[in-house]
C-alpha cells in the first residue's frame, strides 16, 4: 500500500510538473455556469409563453378576434430565442457536467421542479393578463405598434365620422 | 511562513490556485490513504484502487477552479472518487444485486447486538459480502468517519436514506458477519 501512496503523489506531480496536466482557467466555469443560467432563463420565457399559448387556445369560448390575437401572439413572439435557449443549455449543461461534482439534488427532481414552475407561472401570467400587459407596455410595445401599423385589420376599414 | 501541515485544506487550496501548484502534494498526502482505502471498498482491488485515486486526484487539479471554496473539500475529493470508482466498476463487473427489499424484524436490537467498536471491527471483514448500495454508505460512516451530512453529499442522496442504508447494512452484517 506505501508503495502505491508513493507512486499517486509522485505520478500526479510529475505531470503537473511536466505540464501535462493544466488547472481550467475561471472563465471556462464562469461561462458554463452563465449560459446554463441564460438558457435555464429563456427556457422558462419559452415555456411560460407555450403555457400561455395552449391556454388561450384551449379557452372555451375564444371571442371575437381570437384568431387575430393568436396570430399575433406567434407572430411577434421572438423565436430565435429557442434557438439560444437549446445553444446554451446544451453547451451550459455539457461544461457543468465536465466539471461540477458537487450537487446533490438527482437530475429528474430538477427537471420535475422545472417542469412545474413554468406550468404554474404561464398559468398565473395568463389569469392575471399580465401577457396583455407586456404587450401593451413593456419592451414588446415598439415592436408591437410596428405590427399594429401593418396588420390591423380594424385600422383598415372605413372610419365613419357620422 | 506557516508549516503546511497547520494549514487548513481552503487555504491551501487557495494557494494553489495562486500558482503554487507544489502544495498540491500537501493535498494529496493528505487525503490519498483515506481515499485509496474508500476506492478498494468499492471496487475490492487495490490496483484499480490506486489507479482510481489517481484519476481523481487528476481530475480534481484540472478542475480546481470549479471547487467552491466555501464548501467542504473532503466531500468534493471523495465525491469524484466515488465517480470514478462506479464508472470503473462499470466496465470491469457485473452488476451487484440490490438489496433493497430485503425483510428484516424490526425488532432485532441491532444497536446492543453490535456495538459500534464491534461494528468498526468487523465492518472491512464484512463489507466484501454486502452490496455496493449499503456497504459504501457504511463504510464512510464508520472506517472514514464521515458524519451523515458528508455522506449525503459525496453519495448526492438525502440525509434520511443515508440513514435508512446505514441502518439496513448493519443488518446485513448482523446476518453476514454471524454466518461466517
Amino acid at each position: 500500500m506505501s508503495e502505491e501512496l508513493k507512486n499517486v503523489t509522485e505520478n500526479v506531480m510529475n505531470q503537473i510538473h511536466q505540464g501535462k496536466i493544466k488547472m481550467k482557467p475561471k472563465i471556462y466555469f464562469i461561462i458554463g455556469s452563465i449560459l446554463t443560467f441564460l438558457g435555464t432563463a429563456s427556457a422558462f420565457i419559452v415555456s411560460m409563453f407555450l403555457v400561455g399559448l395552449i391556454r388561450f387556445s384551449l379557452r372555451p369560448r375564444l371571442g371575437p378576434g381570437a384568431q387575430y390575437k393568436l396570430e399575433q401572439m406567434l407572430a411577434n413572439f421572438p423565436w430565435w430565442i429557442i434557438i439560444f435557449t437549446l445553444v446554451s443549455l446544451t453547451i451550459g449543461i455539457w461544461l457543468i457536467r465536465k466539471y461540477d461534482f458537487s450537487y446533490k439534488t438527482k437530475p429528474w427532481i430538477v427537471v420535475l421542479a422545472f417542469i412545474l414552475v413554468i406550468v404554474i407561472a404561464g398559468w398565473t401570467v395568463d389569469m392575471v393578463g399580465l401577457n396583455d400587459t407586456l404587450l401593451r407596455r413593456g419592451p414588446m410595445k415598439e415592436m408591437m405598434n410596428g405590427y399594429f401599423k401593418t396588420n390591423n385589420p380594424l385600422q383598415q376599414l372605413p372610419i365613419n365620422n357620422n | 511562513m506557516p508549516d503546511t501541515k497547520e494549514l487548513s485544506d481552503k487555504e491551501i487550496i487557495e494557494k494553489i490556485r495562486n500558482s503554487d501548484q507544489e502544495l498540491y502534494a500537501v493535498i494529496i498526502d493528505r487525503y490519498q490513504k483515506k481515499l485509496i482505502r474508500y476506492a478498494y471498498n468499492l471496487t475490492k482491488d487495490n490496483d484499480k484502487a490506486a489507479d482510481i485515486v489517481q484519476e481523481s486526484f487528476i481530475k480534481a487539479y484540472i478542475n480546481l477552479n470549479s471547487f467552491n471554496i466555501e464548501k467542504n473539500f473532503s466531500s468534493w475529493i471523495y465525491r469524484i472518487v466515488h465517480n470514478q470508482a462506479i464508472n470503473i466498476t462499470k466496465k470491469y463487473q457485473k452488476e451487484t444485486p440490490l438489496l433493497e427489499n430485503w425483510d428484516f424484524k424490526s425488532e432485532d436490537d441491532i444497536e446492543g447486538d453490535f456495538g459500534e467498536k464491534e461494528i468498526k471491527e468487523n465492518v472491512e471483514g464484512c463489507l466484501k459480502e454486502i452490496s455496493l448500495l449499503y456497504s459504501e454508505p457504511l463504510s464512510l460512516y464508520y472506517i472514514d468517519e464521515k458524519s451523515y451530512e458528508e455522506i449525503s453529499d459525496i453519495l448526492r442522496i438525502p440525509m434520511g436514506t443515508v440513514a435508512t442504508r446505514i441502518n439496513r447494512a448493519k443488518k446485513l452484517m448482523k446476518k453476514i458477519c454471524q454466518k461466517n
